[in-house]
């Protein structure tokens, strides 16, 4: 079952930046970040509403410091990292931009390493090196 | 230029993505339900996005806005909220190490999408393929 999941949530995020672009050929960028964030937006406020955690007085018991992360997280996620990444589809191909961002994992194994002195296993530096490679190979795509 | 810009954008935006999480692990710590999380984070960017259309004079504008447009952004969106309910629902079932390389999967959905629905603006060489590819795979191991 949690396979099936995995593959059903691979399956959604890869076809809604299809669904994105075809969406930003007749609206402007900010209109189709402002309908996916309040599409997100009003499913969770509805699994919440039908019992999803304990209800929307919850919010009310997290602390000021849990917001502060969660509100820090919210701007860099779903609204910087998706206007760069949506406003990416309107300069090169949908594939490219996805793949690219798709190595995000590199940056938080890279800020793990360098703030909190994690240590690699021989795998993950593989890892790295093909994702670095990946992302060069695209950069330097349709270039001479 | 624009490809460059592009290229950018999409490098940038991987940053922030990178970044995010660990935040969102900082304020998971405390034992917040994580669909909380998702909704004070979702909750912040609307209110931030709603307030630079408004304040930015394009409220206005979406009266005349394309309905199909708006249609394909909501899809988009649906799409959102599935893979975002279908991931904590697999973490709260699964194992950790065998859910989180299968989501990584997701760029090779949008390279046969693009291949199948948007193939005109699209330009999907062996580059692509082998870039995407190569990128899977890392991720797969580094995650």
């Amino acid at each position: 079952m949690s396979i099936l999941l995995s593959i059903l949530c691979a399956f959604a995020w890869g076809i809604q930046s299809i669904f994105l672009k075809m969406a930003m050929r007749d609206i402007p960028l900010p209109t189709a970040i402002l309908t996916t964030l309040t599409i997100n937006f009003l499913a969770l406020v509805f699994l919440i509403g039908i019992g999803v955690g304990r209800g929307f007085l919850e919010f009310y018991n997290v602390s000021g410091a849990v917001y502060f992360f969660f509100v820090l997280a919210g701007f860099l996620n779903y609204l910087l990292g998706r206007a760069l990444y949506y406003s990416s589809f309107r300069f090169i191909s949908v594939t490219q931009s996805t793949s690219i961002s798709a190595s995000y994992p590199i940056i938080s194994v890279v800020f793990a390493i360098a703030v909190l002195a994690e240590k690699l296993a021989p795998h993950q530096f593989i890892g790295i090196g093909l994702t670095l490679s990946g992302v060069y190979l695209l950069m330097m795509k349709g270039r001479r | 230029m624009s490809h460059w810009r592009g290229q950018m954008e999409a490098v940038l935006a991987s940053v922030c993505f990178g970044i995010a999480p660990i935040f969102a692990k900082k304020g998971l710590m405390s034992g917040l339900n994580p669909f909380y999380g998702a909704t004070i984070a979702n909750g912040t960017a609307l209110v931030i996005m709603t307030l630079f259309i408004v304040l930015s004079g394009r409220g206005r504008q979406l009266g005349s806005i394309n309905q199909y447009g708006i249609f394909l952004a909501i899809l988009s969106g649906v799409c959102n909220s599935i893979a975002l309910v279908s991931f904590y629902w697999a973490m709260s079932i699964g194992k950790v190490a065998l859910v989180v390389p299968i989501t990584c999967i997701y760029p090779l959905f949008t390279l046969l999408a693009a291949y199948f629905f948007i193939k005109k603006s699209e330009v999907i060489d062996i580059f692509t393929v082998m870039g995407t590819l190569l990128i899977v795979i890392g991720v797969i191991l580094t995650v």
